[in-house]
């Protein structure tokens, strides 16, 4: 064994060797400066630690616990029965009904809300009278309590009284309440998938302006400016100067709407519970269904638990483009 | 060691035997007369009972019952909180108690009957049950359906929510044709009605009267759900045949693509809008016209359960019960709080305004309660001898807890009334009923 230490010169890359003896001993070592300021660090990154581990590894790794064992909502003691709960999910005819679904209701929804997140953030760039009142309104669907918000579309999606329908009954672009030309929202199979993603279009797509908003505001105008005076249309600034500027914090936005939308289960649940026929079926729903209400947690896990798959590659896609722009 | 000396002569009495002898004796005396004044034990004053219920769908009910557990509370010293939460949330708030351990003493389960899953951690109420029962009469036949399990009772059941013909008599009247007094009635009154502008309805959708109205319309047409043990379904057969075909004939003739949009509220409103020419709903659809719609108020008769081709009439219905958790450490408050409850079925029957239907056969004997007493809605004191529960004739598992969740019966109506084929709907039927069957533990 060497009694040397290779030591070297980062900036020159020559490197020499340290007798041990002239290092300082471990016990010297933890008293030393370096040693401080490595405790402070890791004392200060220890509550996000503490916290990830408490309220996301700990229920994750818990339901995957629960995915491979038989435990039901009333039984303290559950066995081990191996993948039984993902194989009997993939029998059921609802949860393929469900996983398409989620598909459509998650890329449906990010698309509306992209367009439409970034349609806001860009009006409530401009100088208007009103701005600030304008700026705190926009937000109110993401503030309002969800049982609240989506029990009114429940109402304005109603197949009798429905908002919609008699205005546009009275317009003349629907027919009459009682034919056939008067659309049931919540009854026929493809609009109500469709009035599903409305409500979570609507109730979200403010955070998305709001993100995208402190990203536009972190361009300099500077940079804008130079690039008019080059003769840069509105759509070349777009997509050469902000969306690279602003792509971290695109990213996170991304990130975050993805999870709120893949695990959106309250929208479905009031305004349909999956139905007509299951036309509706989302993975949360299908989930908490089996999961709370029949008491089947093992199966329920293993139906929410399907929604890693979806959910990994885009959190991997995300972060690693985020971790490229970094460097 | 031996619990007796080997010489000791049988007929002699221990101290100790006789200690024994007289406490119970005691005990059991002061039980009896305690019962007779209707007066709880001394050991419940200072405990505390906390009751998680849900918010009834006649307000004033939930008015009168916090107040009636308040004054029973002060009566007897024991603090008492009434939580109400909407009946879908009971779920999900039990399964965090028991995951806890700790929560509420008394549990309300209202449509979702959670007995068989939670048995291993209810107290065990069969003695409180048959208390309460030989007290009052007895309870109806269909009682312990949704409160027993492997013999034991692990619940109080405290009213069923009826589900009857709600039809207009004008309407009716008007076009010549005869009450609903079976469902082949109902359909051609319906039929010759929606020509005129007035419909029916029935919910072809994911909510729970879905759930309740096809299982009376199928079982009173012969079919049924499981077997009489409850572990096999039984809805391959003539029966569900018919009752599929009926209900396409019905969706066809009868109704709107509404119904397939329609949650457990939308027919009380197709009725309080003077649109429909019958729904098959709980009374409250009748109640609220009385202040929104005094016209259809008026005209709304109240039907019995219409009978099926074989004359049959069976109301599946919403049962309310009570449980107690084990873990709870007020068990004995909850117990006397349950037969206090139920030493006042009737005032809870007439402050519903004859909405909970009673389980004990005493306040079920004619005249009921407010009911007995109103023309209109006599008919309601014939539904005890047909009342069942989800499973029927078979008991109220875990299974078809989950069968109706997951609204397995609805769908099965929902696809013939959209143009599926009979028989490759009840293969689909089938099929998950057995899967749900198989992967469940038999409770």
């Amino acid at each position: 064994m060497s009694s040397t230490f290779q030591a070297g010169d980062p900036e020159t890359g020559v490197r020499v060797a340290v007798p041990l003896a002239a290092l300082p001993r471990s016990g010297a070592w933890f008293r030393s400066q370096s040693a401080r300021r490595l405790g402070f660090g890791y004392a200060l990154l220890a509550p996000a630690a503490l916290y990830v581990t408490l309220l996301v590894a700990v229920p994750f790794l818990f339901s995957l616990y629960l995915a491979v064992s038989d435990a039901t909502v009333g039984e303290q003691m559950a066995g081990f029965i191996g993948l039984e709960n993902f194989k009997a999910a993939l029998e059921m005819d609802s949860f393929w009904v469900a996983l398409r679904n989620s598909v459509v209701f998650f890329v449906g929804a990010a698309v509306l809300k992209s367009l439409l997140g970034t349609s806001l953030a860009f009006l409530l760039l401009q100088e208007f009278r009103g701005k600030k009142l304008v700026r705190a309104l926009v937000v109110i669907p993401f503030t309002l309590p969800v049982a609240i918000s989506v029990l009114g579309w429940k109402w304005m999606y109603d197949s009798q009284f429905s908002v919609f329908n008699w205005v546009l009954s009275r317009l003349g672009l629907i027919g009459t309440y009682g034919t056939d030309a008067w659309p049931v929202w919540l009854g026929d199979p493809r609009l109500a998938l469709v009035a599903c993603i409305l409500v979570n279009v609507w109730r979200t797509f403010p955070f998305s302006a709001i993100v995208l908003l402190a990203g536009f505001t972190s361009v300099p105008n500077e940079v804008l400016d130079a690039a008019k005076v080059d003769g840069c249309s509105f759509l070349q600034r777009f997509h050469n100067i902000v969306v690279p500027m602003i792509f971290p914090i695109l990213m996170v936005g991304f990130l975050f709407d993805t999870v709120f939308t893949l695990s959106d289960l309250s929208v479905v649940y009031i305004l349909t519970q999956g139905g007509p026929g299951n036309a509706t079926q989302i993975l949360p729903v299908l989930a908490y269904q089996i999961g709370i209400q029949a008491g089947n947690l093992g199966r329920g896990a293993a139906i929410a638990l399907f929604l890693v798959p979806l959910l990994a590659p885009a959190m991997f896609v995300f972060l690693r483009n985020l971790k490229r722009r970094e460097y | 060691m031996t619990l007796f000396a080997p010489d000791r002569d049988p007929l002699q009495v221990t101290r100790r035997q006789f200690v024994r002898t007289a406490s119970i004796g005691l005990a059991g005396s002061s039980l009896a007369t305690m019962l007779a004044a209707r007066q709880a034990p001394a050991q419940i004053k200072g405990s505390n009972l906390r009751i998680l219920t849900w918010s009834h769908f006649i307000p004033a009910y939930d008015t009168w019952f916090d107040k009636f557990a308040g004054e029973w509370g002060e009566k007897n010293g024991v603090k008492v909180r009434v939580d109400h939460i909407p009946h879908l949330e009971i779920p999900a708030r039990m399964a965090a108690e028991f995951a806890a351990g700790a929560g509420h003493d008394i549990l309300f389960n209202g449509s979702t009957i959670l007995t068989r899953i939670y048995f291993k951690t209810l107290a065990d109420l069969t003695d409180t049950y048959d208390q309460i029962g030989k007290k009052y009469g007895g309870w109806i036949q269909a009682a312990r359906s949704p409160v027993e399990v492997e013999g034991r009772i692990y619940g109080i059941p405290v009213y069923y929510i009826l589900l009857p013909m709600l039809w207009r008599k004008d309407l009716f009247e008007e076009a010549g044709v005869k009450p609903p007094d079976t469902w082949e009635a109902a359909r051609v009154a319906a039929r010759t009605l929606k020509a005129k502008g007035h419909p029916t309805g029935i919910q072809l959708s994911h909510c729970n009267d879905a759930n309740l109205n096809w299982r009376s319309l199928l079982f009173s047409f012969g079919g049924s759900e499981t077997d009489a043990s409850g572990d096999h379904p039984t809805i391959d057969t003539k029966e569900m045949r018919e009752a599929l075909k009926f209900g396409k004939a019905l969706f066809d003739e009868c109704m709107t693509p509404e119904v397939f949009s329609w949650d457990d509220a939308s027919d009380n409103r197709y009725l309080a809008s003077g649109i429909a020419s019958w729904i098959h709903d709980a009374i409250s659809a009748y109640r609220t016209t009385e202040s929104t719609n005094p016209a259809v108020f008026k005209n709304t008769y109240i039907g019995l359960e219409p009978a099926g081709p074989g004359g049959k009439r069976v109301s599946v219905s919403a049962p309310n019960a009570f449980m107690v958790w084990k873990f709870s450490k007020n068990q004995a408050a909850a117990k006397e709080f349950l037969v206090h409850l139920m030493d006042n079925d009737k005032q809870g029957m007439i402050e519903s305004t004859g909405y909970n239907m009673p389980f004990l056969n005493d306040t079920a004997k004619k005249p009921m309660p407010v009911i007995g007493s109103d023309a209109k809605l006599q008919v309601l004191q014939d539904f005890p001898k047909i009342v069942a529960f989800f499973g029927y004739p078979g008991p109220y598992t875990t299974q078809i807890q989950e069968v109706a969740n997951l609204f397995v019966l609805p769908d099965m109506f929902t696809r013939v009334a959209r143009g599926q084929g009979i028989d490759e709907t009840i293969k689909w039927g089938l099929g998950e009923y057995q899967r749900i069957f198989a992967k469940h533990k038999k409770a």
